[in-house]
Parts: structure tokens; sequence; C-alpha cells
């Protein structure tokens, strides 16, 4: 019983002291920083924590049509869940409303992040423009 | 031409200047498209506008393969790009302001990287400042490789409140490329499983609460992977760098896991793989991330429970393309010990026994196969069904988690020092 009473009052000295240090210390704070002033805060200097991007080399795009008649357009699925289905719509409304327009639908064998190299010599012989999808 | 979906306009726009084709022209139109019949593919798509221009999308799409291209369009050359002004100067609460503003920040606010602080966390390596420590983007889709210094990985790591010591684990990890936020629309996470002594020498946390933000060097490595990734690979960026549909929470500071090694039956996953006893190594991880095993199986949750069986079933019902990863508390290891599988390998070849008919199921590899080489930045390893097993946590109950992590790259620490 003797030695829980001795601990209280250790633990309410020391929450006393406490409080008395801190009041302290906020006292004199105030004194260096009277109510009425703003606190100036110091300027520092930091690094830009970026790293570095590639240059960029401009690649020009491919020449535009003078017409759609008579030339022949590629739609290329690039494998996209649904895309089948889109280009076949699309190239339903080009039959539709280009008829003088060949329309060629094809899937790309290097899926929606690689290369089909055989389709794009195949695009680039046969070809007057290519739509490809899908970015989803 | 590409057709593209127009809540992917910005990215796009950026993807184009970073090919060099700026204001390439492309179709927008309102998605998704999966999962959608030929119908209403043709009255929301093709009877549709574009909704960016408010135009018809198919004569506008007409229009861009017909309308003769610009001088811009058709400019050739070259544009020199760098990382800007090298230094700030302003008030703390300014600084914080403009990181923030700037987007160098995940949100919250940093430790601003003075000269002093930054001196500071570069004694913790022998590697000159100025040398290039790694390359990265934010994924295959979104762009090209940004180059970082080991100074660049050092102010990242003083922002995210990395002590000196866990530096070498930083450049470990920045070494590899591998981005902490990746671009997909899926949301991924990013992980990282640290064997060795460097475990106890950094206090990384591998008791209660291994996987969370516990201790201040899980916290601040997960973190500084992320500060460097937004900054020095250009991740992370809403609308241009990352597309998450609903995003990933374990995007904040990523999955960083110190193996339990003092209490676990099984090799550490760097023995396992490959690299000495005793060796400091990190390991990184791809996936969807990680979920309480309570969640994956119900009603098996009682007094009699065959652990190995649970774990086995979980497994069968996974997804194939980042695999699945058991990440065992201590007392679970031990269970599946006890029943007969006293190493990692030999529970590894039992779970993986059955034909699991997502991995038959799985996409080729996206990148070169194995786990210990280094895969283009941004790109994933692997591919087909993959198992693995960690030990971390406390022993107080018998919890575990599991979910779709796939190993990426490993990477010595020591040489980092």
């Amino acid at each position: 019983m003797k030695l829980r009473v001795a601990v209280i009052a250790i633990l309410c000295t020391g929450l006393c002291c406490s409080f008395s240090f801190n009041n302290q210390a906020y006292a004199q704070a105030k004194k260096k920083t009277p109510a009425n002033q703003p606190v100036i805060m110091q300027k520092i200097t930091v690094l830009n924590p970026m790293g570095t991007p590639p240059p960029i080399t401009l690649i020009p795009q491919a020449p535009r049509l003078d017409t759609l008649d008579g030339k022949t357009i590629y739609f290329v699925n690039t494998g996209y869940i649904g895309t089948d289905r889109l280009m076949e719509v699309m190239s339903d409304w080009f039959k539709a409303n280009y008829p003088k327009t060949n329309v060629v639908v094809k899937k790309s064998a290097g899926g929606m992040t690689g290369v089909d190299k055989a389709l794009w010599a195949e695009i680039g012989e046969k070809g007057d423009a290519a739509i490809v999808g899908l970015g989803h | 031409m590409p057709l593209i979906i127009y809540d992917f306009a910005k990215q796009e726009a950026e993807v184009a200047l970073n090919s060099g084709m700026p204001g390439l022209r492309i179709q927008y139109f309102r998605g998704p498209v999966w999962a959608k019949t030929n119908e209403q593919l043709k009255k929301q798509i093709v009877e549709g506008n574009n909704p960016i221009t408010g135009k018809p999308v198919m004569p506008e799409l007409v229009e861009k393969l017909t309308k003769p291209l610009t001088a811009v369009e058709k400019k050739t050359g070259e544009i020199k790009r760098d990382k800007g002004q090298l230094t700030y100067t302003g008030t703390p609460d300014e600084l914080q302001q403009m990181f923030l503003d700037k987007r160098y920040t995940d949100f919250m606010p940093v430790i601003l990287p003075t000269e002093e602080k930054v001196a500071e966390m570069l004694k913790a390596t022998s590697h000159n400042p100025d040398d290039m420590l790694g390359k990265m983007n934010p994924g295959s889709e979104a762009g090209d490789n940004w180059t970082y210094t080991v100074k660049d990985a050092a102010i990242n790591a003083v922002m995210a409140g990395a002590r000196p010591e866990y530096f070498p684990v930083i450049l470990a990890i920045g070494s590899t490329g591998h981005p902490g936020v990746n671009v997909s629309d899926n949301g991924f996470m990013s992980g990282a499983v640290i064997n060795g002594p460097i475990r106890d020498e950094i206090k990384l946390n591998y008791e209660i609460g291994a996987v969370g933000p516990y201790a201040q060097a899980n916290t601040t490595i997960g973190r500084a992977w992320n500060l460097l990734s937004i900054n020095g690979g250009n991740c992370g960026k809403v609308g241009t760098t990352y597309m998450g549909t609903v995003g990933n929470a374990m995007n904040a500071i990523n999955v960083i896991i110190a193996e339990n090694e003092r209490d676990s039956p099984f090799k550490p996953l760097s023995v396992r793989r490959g690299f000495k006893e005793n060796e400091n190594v990190v390991t990184l991880f791809a996936g969807w991330g990680i979920l309480s095993a309570k969640d994956w199986k119900v009603d098996v949750w009682g007094p009699n429970m065959d652990y190995p069986q649970i774990i086995k079933d979980i497994y069968n019902q996974q997804d194939a393309m980042f695999g699945t990863i058991a990440v065992l508390s201590p007392p679970i290891a031990r269970f599946v010990a006890d029943a007969g599988y006293d190493t990692a390998e030999k529970f590894t070849e039992w779970v993986m026994q059955s034909a699991n008919p997502a991995a038959a199921a799985a996409p080729p590899a996206r990148g070169p196969a194995g786990t210990q080489g280094l895969p283009p930045a941004g790109r994933f390893s692997g591919g087909g069904p993959v198992f693995t097993v960690v030990v971390t946590g406390g022993s107080n109950n018998n919890y575990w988690c599991m979910g779709g992590m796939r190993p990426q790259q490993a990477v010595q620490i020591d040489k980092w020092r």
C-alpha cells in the first residue's frame, strides 16, 4: 500500500514538473514573439527530386489521303477484349458509307504491345491507311 | 491511326509526345468496348460522338485520314529536355506547397531535401552521387525511360523520411528500374522481400504487423521507392502515367516484407533463389497485392484446420498473371512443415501439382523467362503459374495472407553500401 502511494506521488510530481516546464517554455516563447508580430519563417534551399527525361526525336506523321475512293484501309485488331466486334461494326459503317473503299480487317499477331512485322509489311505494300485499336 | 477510349486522351497526348509525334491524330470515343454487343457498339460508338470534340466519331475519323498535315505534324528534329532548375528556395511551408503543386510528393508532407540532409544520406553509400543509378518508366504503354542518379535517389530517400542506413536497400531497389507504381488500369502494386542480417541491422519489422506501416524502415523504404518512381521514373501521375480504374491502396508504401528468418522452418527466399546464406538481398515483386486468407476461403475456419489444403485451394482459384504468393506467419509455416512439407520447395511442388485452370489459360510471358534477369524497365518478367512462399509476422495467432505477386528481379544489397 505504502509503495503504491509512493509511486502515485512520484508520478504526480513528475506530471506537475512537466506542466511547470511546459508553461515556462511557452511563456519564454511568447516573450520572444509578441502576439502582434508575425513569426518570420526562415528561407531554406532544397534540391529538385526529379530524374531526367530523355530527348525526343520528332517523327513526321504519315501523309494523308486526298480521297478514300479506290483506297484500301486496314482495320487492325490488336487483341484487346471486344476489339474484334468493334472492328466489325466500324468496317460495316465504311462499307455502307464508302462503298468504293476497300476495307480489310486483320488481327495483329503482336498483340497490344508487340509488332506484327509481317502485317505491317503487308499494310505497307497493299494498304493506303491503317486504323489500329484498341487503346482501352 | 489509333482508336482509343477518350479517358486516355491526356495519357495518349503525352505518349505521342514522348514517341516523337506531338499532336498525333487519334480517334477518341466513349468506352469501354469490352462486353458490349455489336448493336451496343454501333449505337454508342459508331453512331456516337467523340466526347472531347462533340463531333460524330466516324465522320471525324474520315476527316483525320484525309485532312492535309499541318507544318507541326510534319516537323522533324529533336526536343531536348532536362529536370529543370536544380534547387528551390522558400520557407518550409512554401516549399511543401510547391512540392505538392509540382506533384513531387505522394500527397503527404515530405522531409524537405536540403543539401545537408542529402549529403548525410549519401554518406551511406560509396557510390558517386552523379553515377546513373537506373532508368524507369511507368509501364510499357505509358512512356519512355527516365534516368536518375544516386543523388536523385538520395533526395527522394530524404523526402520519404528514410534514415541513411536504409539507403543501400533503396539504391538496390532503384537500380532495377522496377516502378513502385505501374500505369495499368488494373491497379497493380509492387512489393519487396528483404533477406539477410540487414533486417536486424536497420530494424526492419518482421514480427507483428510485418507487412504494414509499423516500423520506420519498412515504411520509409517503401515510400522512398514510390517517390523515386514518381520523380525519377515519371510514374503515378493520374491521367498520364497512372490509370488504375479503382486504384490500389497498397500503392501508398508498397508491400515491404522482411522475412522472419528466425522463426521460419524454411530457408530464406533469397537462398531458395540461389543466393548465399546471410547475404543481404532484396527480391522485388509485381502483382495485385495480398489479403488475409480468411477472405479467400470460407467455411473452413474452426477447431480442425488443414492449412496446407486451404493454401492449395486458394492457389487453385487464383489468376496466373501474377501467380500466387503465400505470406505465412511462423505458426502457419510450422503447421505446413509438420504436415510433412519440411521445405518450401516440397510444399510448392505439392501445391502446384494439380492443374490450375487459370494457369493453363495464362498469357505467354511478356518479358524474358526466369526471375533473376533484368527485364526491360516497366515490363514484368515471367508468365504462367508460380507459387511463392514467404514467412513473416508474429506468432500471436494463426493468420496469414495470400495474393497475387510474381517475383521479379533479385538484387544484392551490399554492393550499394
